[in-house]
């Protein structure tokens, strides 16, 4: 009888294991492989792994986090000429060696700081972030031109005195590194903090509204990876015993980008197939066929393209998805969280606006907005459909958006701040528009509401998932806590509304801006949410801020209403003097769109 | 038993389901649904989330493929049409979500439903007479509408291309109460003057019973319960919806 012991703890102990399984049968074949091969091989082969673990980077930084870069060659360019500078002006001892081996990761890290400084800022566009990475290769490319004889110019550096191995001793070397680099990446994308990346490209407005940096986390990537491509630097630096200009260039970024492609962006496999085959069939044919070659590789692209347009990669997934039937990764116990004693029934207002006035161009959409909403108060914004809640929702939320006046958030003037630095101030915000992360599971989308919170591990996928009860009421109501493993885009549009609503709620926040929290559900989905809201505002304390069409559910649920009519806010009350007021009334009988 | 209430016998029901097994993965969401509208009918399809509203609507435009089953639209069989051939069949579709030109104005977001220029000036007036803020917001980009107008302008967009079938998906859902009245009226008179069908799904209730003939409730990808409109109808569809 087989022993089952493994099976106590579903789905950690195979996602760990298979990496690892599959790498130590990777470090093996890498061990042996130079015994079988030709000098020629070994020698190509050994470049090829190197590039094969810089592609790796490429893949992370492009198909995981959706920044298409060009720049992972200038830094593992630095990494090389750093080698190479030392060793050549400096030294050889092995005190020196170590001085090059950090010096290759730490110059990269540090220009991969000010690439990451200059690409990622609240509102830039990836496009800007590919537009820096490919300026920055032709930079340090010029550099390298410019450094006489400290970089060989265009001649390189070349006759520098390198580690003690033998040709199978570097493509082992090599080989390891590429192993490791993999494995490294494969373990940690999927991994809880991996998705942070998968988040960032999926919705980075949504991560800011959870209170995580999209920012930081691309910053943060960019400069562990440049120390990645510095370390692939060294190893490239030592194992070929040259360093030239090429190495650094953008033509050798693109190589990279089209590696990743062919061999399928988004998997960690495909960028290793990608390099190694590419490479490896360019120097070969290149040496047989020294005219026709490119012809052919280019042929092969094509090709490729047309019939795998999920690269190599996702043609081996396919095939191996057809003969095991992709068994559904285990769900998460989801385990409640005690409820917080959130704000002490304090009277200070959790929100004040004062003087809030909006223009786009010469149309005023606000204009001299005062409101403050106090601890326990779930005050409903109505008015008809462009009266410019949306607009005030986001101005409320963000203080990077243009506006007069002042808003202040937990006591704190907002203005300036980006929304990150607002959640932290205890703000949540559901949008109009479901936003959620369309490529993640449920379960995951939940996970990264708590991000800010329960630091997500580096490692593995935690085998518990904690929620605030109100979070997990949301999911009950709506079914969603038994879909916990379904992918977020095959989820209906009412479905989509409940889980950011659920995602929101995780955050605990102390103020909740609602825009429509309840569009697409039914009317009995809707009073039960409404249920919740009202036990989060008037037991846990929160202030809560709602748009809302439907005056029952407005009546039913509000401590106040305000009315918000062209830009100004022109009723503050209570339900009865708002709903039943004859302005709410000539409102939605249709002043506003008649 | 939907489809033996064909009133117009001898014209094809303008959309007919026989039996359509429909999904997104391995998994089917619509099992087996029959439903047909026949001409110048408006049909509201209700049901909980998750329940394949939208997914029906997708499969009756081609958009998701057929596992099993047949849907006709005009007793043309609609398997491997493009959307551009259904919409010459006459087909018009306001959909659930992003489906405006965020960065092209009203105007010309209102001009990609038309075929030529000649028929703008009335088409646009046609709209405007429908929604009175379009005619003072034509040169604005429809991105910067409020969700609400942009609801309005998909309903006008689909609309100014005058189909003869009109599949509609939670159109009420954000607008203020007097533009959801506002919308049934303009759906009835549509029809009333053209003879447009319709499939309309919707979670208002309210709306839905005022605007349809008749209804069906979908329920786990199966027709669960169907019948004519009419305030004695709503406790019964209630209960269906109910958690």
């Amino acid at each position: 009888m087989p022993d089952r012991s493994t099976a106590t703890r579903p789905g950690l102990a195979p996602a760990v294991l298979a990496p690892v399984a599959l790498a130590l049968a990777a470090a093996a074949l890498v061990w042996v492989a130079p015994e079988m091969l030709d000098t020629f091989s070994v020698n190509v082969l050994t470049r090829s792994l190197l590039y094969a673990a810089l592609a790796v980077t490429v893949d992370l930084l492009w198909g995981f986090t959706g920044i298409l870069t060009f720049g992972q060659a200038a830094f593992f360019g630095a990494g090389a000429y750093a080698t190479a500078i030392v060793l050549t002006h400096l030294g050889s001892s092995p005190a020196w060696v170590l001085a090059a081996l950090a010096l290759s990761v730490l110059v990269p890290m540090a220009l991969g700081a000010l690439v990451g400084w200059l690409s990622f800022h609240h509102g830039s566009t990836p496009l800007y972030a590919s537009v820096i990475s490919l300026v920055f290769p032709i930079v340090v490319t010029q550099l390298v031109y410019s450094g006489g004889e400290w970089t060989g110019s265009s001649s390189g550096l070349v006759g520098y005195d390198t580690l003690p191995l033998d040709l199978p001793g570097f493509f082992r070397l090599a080989g390891i590194f590429a192993v490791l680099v993999a494995l490294g990446a494969w373990v940690f994308v999927r991994s809880d903090a991996g998705k942070l990346l998968v988040a960032v490209r999926d919705n980075d407005a949504r991560c800011s509204y959870l209170g995580i940096s999209p920012t930081r986390v691309s910053a943060l990537l960019t400069v562990a990876l440049a120390g990645v491509a510095g370390l692939t630097g060294f190893l490239f630096a030592q194992a070929s015993g040259v360093v030239a200009p090429e190495n650094t260039g953008f033509l050798f970024g693109t190589e990279l980008v089209i590696w990743v492609a062919l061999g399928g962006r988004g998997t960690v496999l495909g960028p290793v197939l990608g390099a190694v085959a590419i490479d490896y069939a360019g120097a070969t044919l290149s040496g047989d066929l020294p005219f026709l070659w490119q012809l052919i590789l280019g042929s092969a692209f094509v090709v490729v393209i047309i019939l795998l347009p999920d690269g190599l990669a996702g043609a081996i997934r396919r095939g191996w998805t057809r003969v095991n039937a992709r068994r559904d990764a285990a769900a998460p116990a989801v385990v409640a969280l005690p409820a917080a004693g959130a704000a002490a029934g304090g009277a200070e207002p959790l929100l004040v606006v004062t003087g809030l006035g909006k223009r786009y161009g010469s149309l005023s959409v606000l204009d001299g907005i005062d409101l403050a909403v106090r601890p326990g108060e779930l005050v409903s914004l109505v008015g008809p459909n462009g009266a410019g809640k949306t607009t005030l929702m986001r101005c409320l939320s963000d203080g990077t958006e243009p506006y007069q006046g002042s808003v202040q958030v937990a006591g704190r003037n907002t203005r300036g701040m980006t929304p990150e630095r607002i959640v932290a101030l205890g703000l949540g915000r559901k949008f109009q528009v479901a936003s959620v992360f369309d490529s993640l599971s449920v379960a995951d989308c939940l996970r990264l509401a708590r991000a800010a919170r329960d630091r997500p591990s580096p490692l593995g996928a935690a085998a518990t998932l904690r929620l605030p009860a109100a979070s997990l009421d949301i999911l009950r109501l709506t079914g969603l806590d038994t879909a916990l493993v379904t992918p977020v885009r095959l989820l209906s549009h009412g479905q989509r509304q409940a889980l950011e609503l659920a995602m929101v709620v995780a955050l605990e926040p102390k103020l909740i801006l609602l825009d429509e929290p309840t569009a697409g559900l039914t009317k009995a989905e809707r009073t039960t949410i409404g249920t919740i809201l009202r036990r989060l505002t008037a037991d846990l304390g929160c202030a809560a801020v709602l748009v809302e069409h439907d005056l029952d559910f407005v009546r039913e649920i509000s401590t106040r209403v305000v009315v918000l009519h062209g830009g100004r806010l022109v009723l503050d009350g209570t339900v009865a003097e708002v709903v039943d007021s004859d302005l709410v009334r000539a409102v939605y009988a249709g002043a506003a769109h008649a | 038993m939907l489809d033996e209430t064909a009133p117009h016998a001898g014209t094809p029901p303008p959309l007919q389901l026989r039996d359509v097994t429909s999904g997104y993965g391995a998994a089917p969401v619509l099992h087996g649904v029959s439903l047909s509208v026949a001409p110048g009918e408006i049909v509201a399809l209700l049901g909980k989330n998750g329940m394949g509203k939208t997914t029906l609507l997708k499969t009756a435009l081609g958009i998701l493929p057929l596992k099993g089953g047949t849907v006709l639209v005009g007793g043309t069989a609609s398997a491997g049409l493009s959307p551009a051939r259904l919409v010459a069949l006459g087909v018009g579709y306001a959909p659930q979500e992003q489906p405006l030109f965020p960065d092209l104005t009203v105007r010309d977001n209102l001009r990609l439903a038309l075929r030529s220029d000649r028929d703008l000036a009335a088409g646009l007036d046609h709209a405007a007479s429908s929604f009175p803020f379009l005619r003072d917001r034509l040169r604005q980009r429809a991105g910067t509408l409020s969700g609400g107008e942009q609801k309005m302008l998909i309903l006008a967009r689909a609309l100014m291309m005058r189909p003869r079938l009109l599949l509609v998906d939670e159109i009420s859902e954000g607008l203020q109460p007097s533009v959801v009245a506002r919308i049934a009226a303009i759906l009835r008179a549509e029809r009333a003057e053209r003879g447009t069908a319709m499939l309309v799904v919707e979670q208002n209730l309210d709306f839905a019973l005022g605007v349809a003939d008749r209804w069906a409730v979908l329920k786990r990808g199966e027709i669960d319960d169907a019948g004519p409109s009419g305030p004695a109808m709503r406790g019964r569809i209630l209960e269906h919806l109910s958690i």
